[in-house]
């Protein structure tokens, strides 16, 4: 069995719909992908699962927004949830209204969604942890490093006083932060982005986390200290048989670092494959055009490119179609036809037309 | 076949681009928008709308002349018993016999008059003091800077006086009458509207936009006037809705240390506070109807500040 | 050394500093953007009271280069590096504090008040943040007919058709003239920053971060349109950005910054295919691809630490610190700008 188990999650914010029915899972020691565009639903994902949603049903609702359009919602939540305690603190913090949560997401057989706030804060942190993307506003900014490490270390594991500092200064010099017993005074505005990110992962990964979820973490990095994260999160997902949930946008991170890949367009799962089956054979038309998008630097200069047409704003409803339909060059009459299902067991696709296409 | 089913998408497509008509129009649009659908907005509004238009058409519709002694014989027999409401006077009388309903109608022209000017003296003064510093700091080089040193250093002095000594000061020298509450209220909002604008001026001027006009050769006066004033406004019309109910209680306040309108032909809310003062142990009903006045018109001046600040704020437009 | 270097307005501690004049690389085609040893240094004040300097913050220290007329150069290094300040001093909108900028024979760095505002026509600038670089209240007719309104060109109804021919050619529809950009989506927003800047038709346009932050499959819409736009009208770009692919896509020269200098500059087809500079290898080696089977096999250069302070950057090689192979000499001297290979030119120590 997996360890985490996501079925058909559902999450609604008022009548805009982020995540529409999003099924995956994740094996131990294995890296799961969730990959798309902004807006997609994939950082809303996460924070279902992590219980980080404030929860408002029937909460006044606002007018309706079609889930593609949910673009500035999916943004303003990542403000919102850059901090993470404060979003756990927060029960309905902002006044966007509370997110409509329904599914289930099993957790080693518990269904995290169905805890009470109180038990999901005793999981969080020690069974599963997260890293954002932004590792700034993740820290605490007037508290030392170092304690900020030793608070989990206490609240989950019991350790004290000088017992959690070695702790905690082995689990900087775990992730490879030179001098670690100095940097544990020092506050998160005098180490520098990637110092940052991998003080967040130090966090993360106190109590051995059993699934770790990282959204975006590279994504605020620069290229040689986005490698040496990924290098951080793939040692740690060997030696150590993490989980990792992996949440980007960038197809490069996907082919580095995952096992499998789900990629999600307007809040729905298009397209689902192991990674080297997808990239070899991407069947969706959207995963098609997001690769055809990229520049590579493997290819012949000046290859010209691509692109997929239109903008996410260009959508319709899951129900009367195909969400893709209105970008899509391959589209025709079954498009439009009714709620396209997910076909295929290991490499599995939401396009009526593949046969076609293919 | 095909085409008539690329109909049915396009179809599609515009019914869900329809559900998402909030994000058009301007922002000022947008924002009036956002505030009809605020219930703090609505009900400023009504307030405010209610206290105008009682402003407006007060004297018209007061049933008495507010300064006729009409009951003053009553009073005096009474030994300043006033009656209170009763079916000829709502509000009752007051010490000298006029009807109090007329009073609060007909002062309530005066308050608003009050009110607005005092704020409106202070935003373009202010607003003046505070543009200029900020594009002088922001364009002149070496020397707006010090210009916009010595100016800001000035409103910072300012500031620091407390405003009812200021409006103290500025009364004291011009002596009492309407005109001196409102130079006083409106000269002591002053340093606060110059900070506030030349605050949102210098984040505006560091904004991508304002770069990408000074790359056009966009000319600077043009662009302090045309890029950066409009976009700075937005917190300076905000601060001015909540200042005003400031203005109308700081009015009231000078107008109670009898600083306001010696005139008893023209009523006005604090001077009547100031009256009732005497005889707030017999008959309090009389401070009680030009409190709750200046209460309730301030409360609603500040809802729809708030309303207004909200709907403007960068932060919630991006997220609609 | 050239003879321009000794020219006055040049400070006289340059001297020492070697040959980074890239006008010598293509002596064939005659170059549009002429850009020599060109220094911007942000002073750090200290003091409530009296402000003093206490040093200098090197974001540019001395960078050359040229662009032939039609060409793209493409400017690549990482957040810190001075890219986006050099293509701003080139633009004038960071003040250089030392060295030159032609640009088809005018010198952009001699240029004052009025006539550098009137020069401005010729040279243009696409920022990264789309939505922040377009004034929120100004509807779309109103944002592109401002750079001719401010140069004096043409009636309004004049203004009116060269606007609606630019959002043709940036492939946007005449309808949306009355829209304002928070109404457009991140592509469309971008659209409307280059057509801004076309609006002037100016030989060079500054593209700072065109991309990046775009959604991929927009980013390769913008891409290709730039392309498109480049023959179109004829023009010059000046490209920054992080992404290494991106430049390689875009350009014909590359150029990596490290801290405030070049390290490396080379065709966009040699420098990915045969870097000389550590940097340049351990950056090309850093970039995910697209590939489960390229990634599992690509050798990672791992980098060590982070990009050192520009107020205090490190004696001789910049790049020492972080560098694989560095030895005694690297902190000792400063590695000379030279050219390793025809048109390809490397600030190192070694032939790795």
């Amino acid at each position: 069995m997996a360890l985490l188990e996501v079925e058909d999650l559902r999450v609604a914010f008022g009548a805009s719909t982020a995540v529409d029915g999003v099924s995956f899972s994740v094996d131990e020691g294995k890296v799961v992908g969730l990959v798309g565009e902004s807006g997609c639903g994939k950082s809303v994902t996460s924070l279902a699962i992590m219980g980080l949603l404030p929860k408002g049903r029937g909460r006044r609702t606002r007018e309706p927004v079609q889930a593609a359009a949910a673009e500035p919602v999916d943004s303003g939540l990542k403000v919102a949830a850059s901090a993470p305690q404060a979003v756990a603190a927060s029960g309905g913090r902002g006044r966007r209204g509370g997110a409509d949560v329904q599914g289930r997401a099993a957790f080693d057989g518990t269904d995290l969604l169905s805890l009470s706030p109180a038990a999901m804060r005793r999981r969080r942190g020690k069974d599963l942890a997260m890293v954002f993307q932004d590792p700034l506003s993740s820290l605490n900014p007037v508290v030392p490093i170092g304690r900020q490490i030793t608070e989990v270390l206490e609240r989950h594991r019991g350790l004290k006083g000088d017992k959690a500092s070695k702790e905690a200064a082995s689990l900087l010099d775990r992730v490879g932060i030179p001098d670690p017993l100095r940097r544990l005074k020092e506050y998160p505005h005098q180490l520098s982005g990637g110092m940052r990110q991998r003080v967040l992962i130090a966090i993360a990964v106190a109590c051995a986390p059993r699934l770790l979820i990282a959204d975006e973490p590279t994504t605020a990095l620069d290229v040689t200290i986005q490698a040496q994260i990924l290098e951080l999160l793939k040692d740690l997902v060997e030696t150590e048989g993490t989980a990792l949930l992996m949440i980007t946008h960038d197809l490069g991170v996907v082919a580095g670092i995952c096992d499998e890949v789900n990629v999600l367009y307007s809040g729905r799962v298009v397209e689902s494959a192991p990674v080297r089956e997808l990239f070899r054979k991407p069947t969706h038309p959207y995963t098609v055009g997001l690769l055809g998008s990229i520049p590579r630097l493997d290819l012949p200069i000046h290859e010209p490119l691509t692109p997929i047409r239109g903008s996410i704003a260009d959508v319709i409803r899951w129900r009367d179609g195909c969400a893709f339909a209105p970008r899509c060059d391959k589209v025709a009459a079954p498009c439009v036809d009714g709620e396209p299902a997910l076909v295929g067991a290991v490499h599995a696709h939401r396009c009526v037309m593949a046969e076609e296409v293919a | 076949m095909t085409i008539a089913k690329i109909e049915k998408l396009d179809r599609l497509v515009e019914a869900t681009a329809s559900a998402r008509d909030a994000r058009t129009g301007s922002l000022w649009r947008q924002s009036i928008r956002r505030m009809r659908r605020s219930p703090m907005a609505i009900t400023g509004a009504v307030i405010v709308g209610l206290f105008v238009v009682v402003a407006v058409v007060g004297p018209w519709v007061a049933p008495y002349d507010p300064t006729a002694q009409t009951w003053g014989r009553e009073v005096f027999l009474n030994q300043n018993i006033f009656p209170g409401p009763r079916a000829e006077n709502w509000f009752g009388l007051d010490h000298l016999g006029r009807d109090m309903f007329s009073r609060m109608i007909v002062g309530a022209r005066q308050t608003l008059l009050v009110g607005v000017v005092a704020t409106f003296i202070g935003f373009i003064a202010g607003a003046f003091i505070g543009g200029v510093a900020a594009a002088a700091g922001t364009f002149g080089g070496r020397w707006g800077e010090r210009c916009e040193a010595v100016i800001m250093r000035a409103v910072d002095v300012a500031l620091a006086i407390p405003m009812l000594l200021l409006a103290l000061s500025v009364a004291a020298l011009l002596g009492p009458s309407l005109r001196t509450v409102m130079i006083a209220v409106g000269v002591a909002q002053i340093p606060i509207f110059a900070r506030l604008l030349r605050g949102s001026m210098l984040a505006q001027a560091h904004s991508d936009y304002v770069l990408a006009a000074i790359a056009i050769g966009v000319p600077k006066g043009r662009i302090v006037v045309s890029h950066i004033l409009p976009n700075s406004l937005g917190p300076v019309i905000v601060q001015a809705t909540l200042v005003l109910a400031t203005a109308i209680i700081e009015a009231a306040a000078l107008s109670y240390l009898g600083l306001g309108n010696p005139d008893p032909g023209s009523p006005e809310w604090g001077t009547m506070l100031a009256d009732a003062q005497r005889f707030l142990s017999g008959a309090p009903q009389l401070a009680i109807y030009p409190a709750v006045g200046i209460i309730v018109t301030a409360l609603g001046f500040t809802l729809l500040g708030e309303a207004m600040r909200e709907s403007l704020d960068p932060r919630l437009r991006r997220q609609e | 050394m050239s003879p321009e270097q000794t020219e006055p307005h040049v400070p006289a501690q340059r001297t020492e500093e070697p040959d980074l004049s890239g006008a010598a690389t293509t002596p064939a085609a005659s170059p549009l953007l002429e850009v020599e040893d060109l220094k911007v240094h942000f002073p750090i004040r200290r003091g409530i009271v009296v402000e003093r300097t206490v040093g200098h913050v090197q974001a540019v220290d001395g960078v050359g280069l040229s662009i032939d007329a039609g060409g793209t150069y493409g400017l690549v290094g990482e957040s810190g590096c001075g890219k986006t300040t050099f293509g701003r001093a080139v633009l004038r909108l960071e003040e250089p504090t030392a060295g030159r900028v032609r640009l088809g024979g005018d010198e952009v760095t001699a240029l004052k008040g009025e006539r550098l505002r009137r020069f401005r026509s010729k040279m243009q600038m696409v920022f990264q943040d789309p939505l922040g670089s377009l004034n929120p209240r100004h509807n779309v007719d109103m944002l592109l007919s401002e750079p001719l309104k401010v140069h004096g060109v043409g009636s309004k109804a004049e203004r009116r058709k060269l606007a609606v021919e630019t959002l043709d050619a940036v492939g946007l529809p005449k309808s949306v003239l009355e829209r304002f950009p928070h109404e457009f989506s991140g592509g469309q927003r971008q659209r409307l920053g280059i057509a801004r800047a076309l609006m002037l038709r100016p030989d060079l346009i500054v593209c700072d971060e065109p991309v990046s932050a775009l959604d991929v499959s927009i980013q390769a819409q913008v891409m290709n349109l730039l392309d498109e736009l480049q023959d179109e009208f004829g023009l010059t770009y000046l490209v920054i950005a992080h992404d290494l692919a991106v430049v390689r896509h875009l350009s014909d020269r590359v150029g990596v910054m490290y801290l405030g200098k070049l390290v490396e500059e080379a065709d966009s087809e040699t420098i990915y295919e045969n870097p000389r500079h550590p940097y340049t290898k351990a950056l090309l080696s850093a970039v995910p691809q697209p590939d489960p089977e390229v990634e599992a096999t690509r050798e990672r250069i791992i980098l060590k630490g982070d990009l050192p302070s520009p107020a205090n950057p490190p004696s001789g090689c910049r790049f020492r610190t972080r560098c694989p192979w560095a030895e005694d000499i690297c902190a000792e001297v400063e590695p000379e700008w030279r050219e390793a290979a025809s048109g390809h030119k490397v600030a190192c120590h070694f032939d790795l």
